[in-house]
């Protein structure tokens, strides 16, 4: 219940990680998926209240790089959908 | 401490290559685990030297790699474990890992770490420590992180995993005997690695020890695996784990019951899913032990050097043409290097089949030698010299770091299609060879983009279909020669597409498999691993594929040369019946004669084509043998060519349209017998071959046919 709550406070700040621009850093709140997606995410670092930094994106906008955790990694922008982040400054 | 004399002594002691140790002796089993860019590969090398066994793990097709060493008189069997990021129950390296390790249990498992990375690390490495077996760490890239100014505190870390662990650097053997010497003490309990799993926090241990009560209560169950690893499994709802419970356990049902119940609590307590919850705690702890013992340089030490080569390799507008232009280099450097050496080894074994011709008397077993045999082993070795130097190009973007960076670039244009970004160097490499094109899709990691692939590089115009095709282009549209050569090798592009696109909306659908990955920070190749890797790939082409493509080879010569023709009067062979046309090949093309002609085949065309199986390039050489070309002279490829080309024009009973009903054929129907062979090598079963035999004739049969007919219609015959 608790956890509801806060969600919906912060809703204007929470953005989908897909919709960041290149260069925007962000701090994540959620991971909307389930299934081997998720944990994929989950062993490669994508866990709540990570910071990360969007890097560049290929040529038809799609994947996109980020660094987390110290480390490049990829992601399809379909794949990006499925995170809540909070835009950093 | 490594002092030089030390290492030296030890090293003469180290014997490398010892095949089996004599019964009754005792040996230590050590595996080697770690994520993928971790440096495993040079470990493993550095550790147990050329001399590796490579095979499968049982019932799959993951690469098993092991070596047995001797070290001080002791044997010593290394066996390499899949680089995985996690133990999850999702891809089979990771279920092949985790029940090596549960299964076999080894004496102890060494980590490879990058130590530049440690948090990404560690994360597999808690998992192994979990299964129930002592683990030492091995801190490899010191020098990197040397480098970067990061320095770890091995001791302190050593302390709070409980795991011994060794700083090494693979590529210089820095650290690799101390490694090995702790390794070997660990397995012989005389240095404590600790099986302690992580401390998971509170709620999540009092849960896991509950379901421990209950799954103890199968003894038998409790004796096989570690009981902590079982119940953390069982809450992370681990579908591999839930299988064992209920093949293995007595009270499967109150076990899942209560598992379930726990789940659920720790849902509610936590408000987030409990796969979640788990891997969260395992970061969290990891990062309360790095904190104690890993420090950072202060900030950011500038833009680093693998940053600035992406900055121009991925590139948003650079980054396709200068994948476009590795590839071509790639493929430049595989074909023309590789082809002359291709036909120098083909020559060679022409000669010797001449030579033999000339020395052993006429008859069957001479044939046999010359046809069969020499001829099949000949195409087996002409290969060679192209997948030596396709590896050596595969394993520079591998060990670079750049094949992950090419999967970037690519992927968008791939992914409409249902394929991986990665799938694109299958396809270039096949347009030249499809049988090393097939061997390259081993870039790809997941198993269904991997076959979809593999089923559909073959559709490409190789170095062997483009003479045949050059050859009809020629005699049927001279005209627009080079414009419709180039319109059917891009006809077999289109072709793999839509038909990738179509298995995998029917036969491979589902869900897509994550595109998440690291692009690793760019590393200078060892030519050391670089030729290991070359050797182990070509000898294994020649010890798998090789054996299939000679037997196909001769029951191919076999079903061309026999039934031999009646003799005429004079005891001569009657010459004007080739013998060909009075072969089992023959009899077949004149049967399915009826059939084919929908597609305006005659007969000759069929046999042609029954010989095309065999490889494609003879498919032009069968035309001169039934056109009565004479034998002498087609030892003179191009003149065979010239000839037939020729012949075809000439002959009334063909039309450009069929032509063109040929050509499609030719490109999309049954890959050549090498193909095949490694098609059946690299998935496992020989269904794959079949299903790709099976569908591609449909397919082209399907086409050539719908070609000729309507063309017909509309008066183009």
């Amino acid at each position: 219940m608790d956890f509801n709550l806060k969600t919906k406070q912060s809703d204007d700040r929470v953005k989908l990680l897909s919709e960041l621009e290149t260069g925007g850093r962000f701090k994540i709140i959620k991971i909307n998926a389930g299934g081997e997606i998720r944990r994929r995410l989950l062993d490669i670092g994508f866990i709540k209240n990570q910071e990360g930094k969007i890097i560049r994106e290929a040529l038809l906008r799609d994947p996109i790089e980020l660094e987390i955790k110290g480390t490049m990694v990829s992601l399809r922008r379909s794949e990006a959908r499925l995170i809540n982040v909070v835009e950093q400054d | 401490m490594n002092i030089p004399g030390d290492q030296m002594q030890r090293r003469m002691r180290r014997r490398f290559g010892r095949r089996k140790p004599a019964p009754g002796q005792n040996i230590i089993r050590i595996a080697l685990a770690g994520n993928p860019n971790s440096g495993k590969t040079s470990i493993f090398n550095a550790l147990t030297g050329q001399r590796q066994h490579i095979g499968n793990y049982p019932g799959v097709t993951v690469e098993k790699k092991s070596a047995i060493i001797s070290v001080d008189e002791k044997h010593v069997e290394f066996i390499d474990l899949p680089g995985t990021y996690s133990l999850s129950a999702y891809s089979l390296e990771e279920v092949v890992s985790r029940d090596f390790v549960l299964h076999e249990k080894p004496d102890v498992i060494i980590d490879i770490l990058d130590s530049t990375n440690l948090e990404r690390h560690l994360y597999l490495l808690l998992q192994f420590q979990e299964l129930g077996v002592p683990i030492v760490g091995a801190l490899n890239m010191t020098d990197e992180a040397n480098a970067k100014g990061i320095k770890i505190d091995s001791d302190v870390l050593g302390s709070i995993l409980g795991i011994p662990f060794v700083k090494t650097v693979g590529s210089t053997g820095f650290g690799i005997d101390r490694l090995l010497d702790i390794a070997i003490k660990v397995a012989e309990k005389q240095i404590e690695s600790n099986r302690r799993h992580l401390n998971y926090g509170k709620r999540v241990e009092l849960a896991h020890n509950a379901l421990i009560e209950t799954l103890i209560m199968d003894d038998s169950f409790e004796s096989r695996y570690s009981m902590h690893w079982i119940a953390i499994k069982l809450l992370e709802k681990d579908r591999d784990a839930i299988e064992k419970i209920k093949k293995e356990h007595h009270l499967s049902d109150l076990v899942l019951q209560v598992a379930g119940e726990l789940q659920k609590r720790l849902e509610k307590q936590f408000a987030e899913d409990c796969e979640v919850i788990i891997g969260e705690q395992r970061y969290a702890y990891i990062h309360g032990a790095i904190k104690e013992t890993v420090s950072l340089p202060g900030h950011s030490t500038g833009i680093d050097f693998t940053e600035k080569i992406d900055r121009i390799v991925l590139n948003r507008f650079l980054g396709v043409p200068i994948f476009l232009g590795i590839m071509f280099v790639i493929y430049q450097l595989t074909f023309s290097f590789g082809n002359p050496l291709a036909d120098g080894i083909s020559i060679f074994f022409t000669r010797m089949s001449l030579f033999l011709t000339r020395v052993l008397p006429d008859g069957p077993l001479q044939e046999l030698l010359t046809n069969g045999i020499i001829n099949g082993v000949g195409g087996v070795l002409t290969f060679l010299p192209i997948i030596l130097l396709l590896f050596l190009g595969l394993s520079f973007l591998e060990d670079t770091g750049y094949m992950a960076r090419a999967a970037f670039v690519m992927d968008k244009f791939f992914h409409v299609f249902g394929m991986h970004g990665r799938s694109f160097i299958p396809f270039m490499i096949s347009t030249g060879c499809a049988v090393p094109g097939i061997m390259s899709a081993r870039v790809l990691a997941n198993r269904k983009d991997r076959i979809v692939t593999i089923m559909v590089s073959p559709l490409m115009m190789c170095g062997a279909k483009a003479p045949v095709i050059a050859m009809l282009v020629a005699a049927f549209f001279p005209d627009n020669a080079t414009l419709i050569f180039w319109n059917i090798w891009l006809f077999g592009w289109v072709t793999a597409f839509l038909i990738a696109l179509i298995f995998r909306k029917t036969l491979f659908k589902g869900e897509q498999t994550p595109f998440v990955m690291e692009l690793p920070p760019y590393r200078r190749p060892l030519l050391k691993s670089v030729i290991l890797h070359m050797w182990e790939k070509s000898s294994e082409y020649i010890k798998k594929a090789g054996t299939v493509i000679l037997a196909a080879s001769i029951i191919i010569w076999f079903l061309l040369s026999y039934p031999k023709p009646p003799l005429a009067n004079n005891g001569f062979y009657n010459n004007n019946i080739p013998s060909v046309e009075y072969s089992f090949a023959g009899r077949m093309g004149k049967g399915l004669e009826p059939v084919i002609n929908w597609a305006g085949f005659d007969w000759k065309i069929g046999v042609s084509l029954i010989a095309g199986v065999a490889a494609k390039e003879v498919i032009i050489s069968t035309m001169g043998i039934l056109y009565g070309i004479d034998e002498d002279i087609s030892a003179q490829q191009s003149h065979v060519d010239f000839m037939v080309k020729d012949k075809l024009k000439n002959d009334p009973a063909y039309s450009p349209l069929m032509a063109l009903a040929l050509m499609i054929f030719i490109m999309v129907y049954i890959p050549c017998l090498a193909t095949l062979a490694m098609v059946k090598k690299e998935l496992g079963s020989w269904k794959w071959p079949f299903l790709q035999a099976g569908y591609t004739l449909l397919v082209a049969f399907i086409m050539a046919v719908g070609i000729f007919q309507l063309g017909s219609l509309l008066g183009f015959g």
